[in-house]
């Protein structure tokens, strides 16, 4: 066994180690827990040597002052305010997982002590937690032993982890709901007060609209009326039409072909005077076609389909565009300028063919010196004869060797000789 | 087959083995940018999924308006997700009757007669919508920029005689005169019954005037009925 002290000197004075649980002489080794039951028992604290003057009351004897004394109120206070701050440390501290609940013995003195000594703490774990990871955020309070006997004597409950865990999970859950609870109530409210949800349209057009019933009896009765006599016309109408028709055409049947012709003609220049009475396309005016897709349609549509397009001009439309320069003589002058333009003017300009009259040719190419006949154009070239490989006569043909001799019948090649 | 939920099955094309109409996918009667626009709404993925007949109705009664597409974006109305919805669930004939014939809300009126007039053969249609020509009660129509008011008679009318009607083409329907003419139909008897023969009277004795008899309010130009102007005084705007 190691020797108590390290030293043999006794009056060296004992050095601070942290951690290491200091004794004062009154405090017993009995009533503080033993963790290191080496380090920690077997130190005996030299005494310090007793001061020359005493600070003590002189006139406080202890012995007839006791029963004076009132501990209890000093205590309560205490212990109030002991629980004050452990309310206040278990609100704060709430997520800890090892939290140690003081027993309600030791609160006198380690309350009052603590006090002091937690405003200060407070301060200084503010620093200290940053760094120290491992240790618990929270200050312990010192471990005060509890033999065995007493240990099972808990008069404060103490939780296992799981416990703890599984409390902690309720309060969250508890405050979700009343969360949840609160949002439910809320949008109850809202729509109460009229308010869309997120993906309801703005409904504020629709209050124009008013689809109540029976706000006015008589006067929506007289609209239905109204309505349905307009449905019931309409229908005569169709049927009225339709009958008009097949008379029509009954009546045409029976009439002669001359009378069908007679009434065709008078159709058609009726016509006539109507494209007549509609403008005209000038020179280089620009086609507007209507379209070549029409359809049945109603008055005002027809009116529309029968309007006279080609007879109207706007302001800056030109009469005459021959007044204009050429580059400007275009049929869509919106062209202008841009690269899309085509250059054709109208079909007259553009063709190279040559109508017309051409019998006389009287200008000839280079007539004094005649050119060789490969280069005169066509009709200077053509002669009585022929043109080309017809040009000259046929000479003499060469004669051929075997011509004279009879003797080379077996060759096959004619041979040609000088 | 089962109920789905979503449309997502039905509206894969290929292994299709439900109920026909007009020989094919009843969702295809929607136009395709029409059917993509519901199916990628938030109302359809919301408030659509998984309704069946009866849970429809609850969703009917909160409907506000009708109308097909609006918006810059072409949003499709609730009318219109909900007609999507009826079409995929193909109810059965009894069950479409009731909603239509239902007084109480008017809007899942609206939706049963739209249904029928895109789903029902053309007798059946005239039969089945025809009374509803005498209910006058208001309708808010949304069109593409602004909201109108119109009538469930007026609605039904539209149905029968228009081509397009909220955001859809309806298939072509055969006119009445034809199947009058084929005799398939009778001809309209109009709730106007006695009342007209009233009108009718007065205009063959000569031009109509002011009748004090009937309640018929004078048109705008002032002429009378009697005068076979085509007015058409339809002023509603269609949710193109």
């Amino acid at each position: 066994m190691p020797p108590k002290r390290m030293t043999a000197n006794r009056d060296r004075s004992h050095r601070y180690f942290p951690g290491k649980v200091e004794y004062a002489q009154d405090a017993l080794s009995s009533d503080s827990e033993n963790s290191d039951a080496e380090v920690s028992s077997a130190h005996q604290p030299a005494k310090p040597s007793l001061p020359k003057a005493t600070s003590f009351p002189k006139d406080a004897r202890l012995a007839a002052n006791l029963s004076k004394i009132n501990l209890d109120a000093r205590r309560a206070q205490a212990a109030a305010q002991e629980a004050e701050r452990l309310k206040r440390e278990a609100e704060a501290r709430a997520k800890e997982e090892e939290g140690f609940v003081t027993d309600d013995d030791n609160d006198e003195d380690d309350g009052s002590r603590r006090e002091q000594e937690s405003g200060s703490e407070e301060e200084e774990q503010e620093e200290s937690t940053s760094s120290e990871d491992d240790v618990p955020k929270r200050r312990m309070p010192a471990p005060k032993f509890i033999s065995k006997t007493n240990r099972k004597q808990h008069s404060v409950p103490v939780f296992n982890e799981e416990e703890l865990a599984a409390q902690e999970d309720a309060r969250r859950k508890e405050r979700a709901d009343e969360m949840l609870q609160l949002q439910l109530e809320k949008q109850a409210a809202a729509k109460a007060a009229g308010k869309k949800d997120w993906d309801d349209d703005e409904e504020g057009l629709a209050d124009e609209v008013d689809d109540t019933d029976d706000v006015d009896p008589e006067e929506e009765r007289a609209l239905w009326k109204k309505r349905e006599l307009l449905r019931i016309k309409r229908d005569r109408d169709a049927i009225e039409s339709a009958e008009k028709e097949r008379e029509e055409i009954e009546r045409r049947r029976n009439l002669s072909k001359e009378e069908r012709e007679a009434e065709d003609r008078e159709y058609i220049d009726t016509q006539k005077e109507e494209h007549e009475g509609k403008g005209k396309m000038g020179h280089m005016q620009k086609y507007f076609h209507r379209g070549a897709y029409t359809f049945d349609a109603d008055d005002e549509t027809k009116q529309l389909l029968n309007r006279d397009i080609m007879g109207s001009r706007f302001q800056d439309d030109a009469r005459d565009k021959s007044m204009l320069p050429s580059a400007l003589q275009i049929r869509d002058m919106t062209k202008i300028g841009k690269k899309g333009r085509t250059r054709y003017r109208d079909m007259k300009s553009e063709d190279t063919g040559r109508w017309g009259d051409l019998g006389v040719r009287d200008r000839r190419k280079d007539g004094d010196h005649r050119l060789d006949e490969r280069f005169l154009s066509d009709g200077d070239a053509e002669r009585p004869g022929g043109t080309g490989a017809n040009a000259y006569a046929v000479g003499e043909r060469r004669k051929r060797v075997d011509d004279s001799r009879d003797g080379r019948r077996d060759d096959k090649r004619p041979k040609y000789g000088r | 087959m089962a109920h789905q939920a979503d449309e997502k099955r039905m509206l894969d094309d290929r292994g299709y083995t439900g109920t026909l109409i007009r020989g094919a996918n009843p969702l295809l009667l929607f136009e395709k940018p029409v059917r993509d626009r519901i199916v990628e709404s938030m109302y359809w993925k919301e408030q659509c999924f998984g309704l069946n007949a009866a849970t429809l109705c609850d969703r009917a009664v909160e409907l506000e308006n009708i109308g097909g597409i609006y918006g810059a974006a072409q949003k499709p109305s609730k009318f219109l997700c909900l007609a999507f919805k009826l079409l995929q669930l193909t109810p059965e004939r009894d069950i479409v009757l009731h909603y239509l014939r239902q007084e109480e809300w008017k809007y899942l009126r609206a939706l049963a007669a739209f249904y029928i007039r895109l789903c029902w053969q053309p007798k059946e249609i005239f039969e089945t919508l025809e009374p509803f020509l005498a209910d006058y009660r208001k309708l808010k129509r949304r069109a593409r920029e602004s909201f109108s008011l119109t009538y469930v008679d007026q609605f039904v009318d539209d149905l029968l005689t228009k081509d397009r009607v909220c955001a859809t083409s309806l298939w072509k329907l055969p006119a009445r005169t034809q199947l009058e003419d084929l005799d398939v139909l009778e001809p309209r008897i109009s709730p106007l019954g006695e009342e007209l023969e009233d009108v009718d009277a007065d205009r063959q004795d000569g031009r109509m005037e002011d009748d004090s008899g009937s309640d018929v309010e004078v048109l705008g130009d002032g002429h009378g009925l009697g005068n076979g102007h085509d007015h058409d005084n339809d002023a509603d705007v269609d949710g193109d």
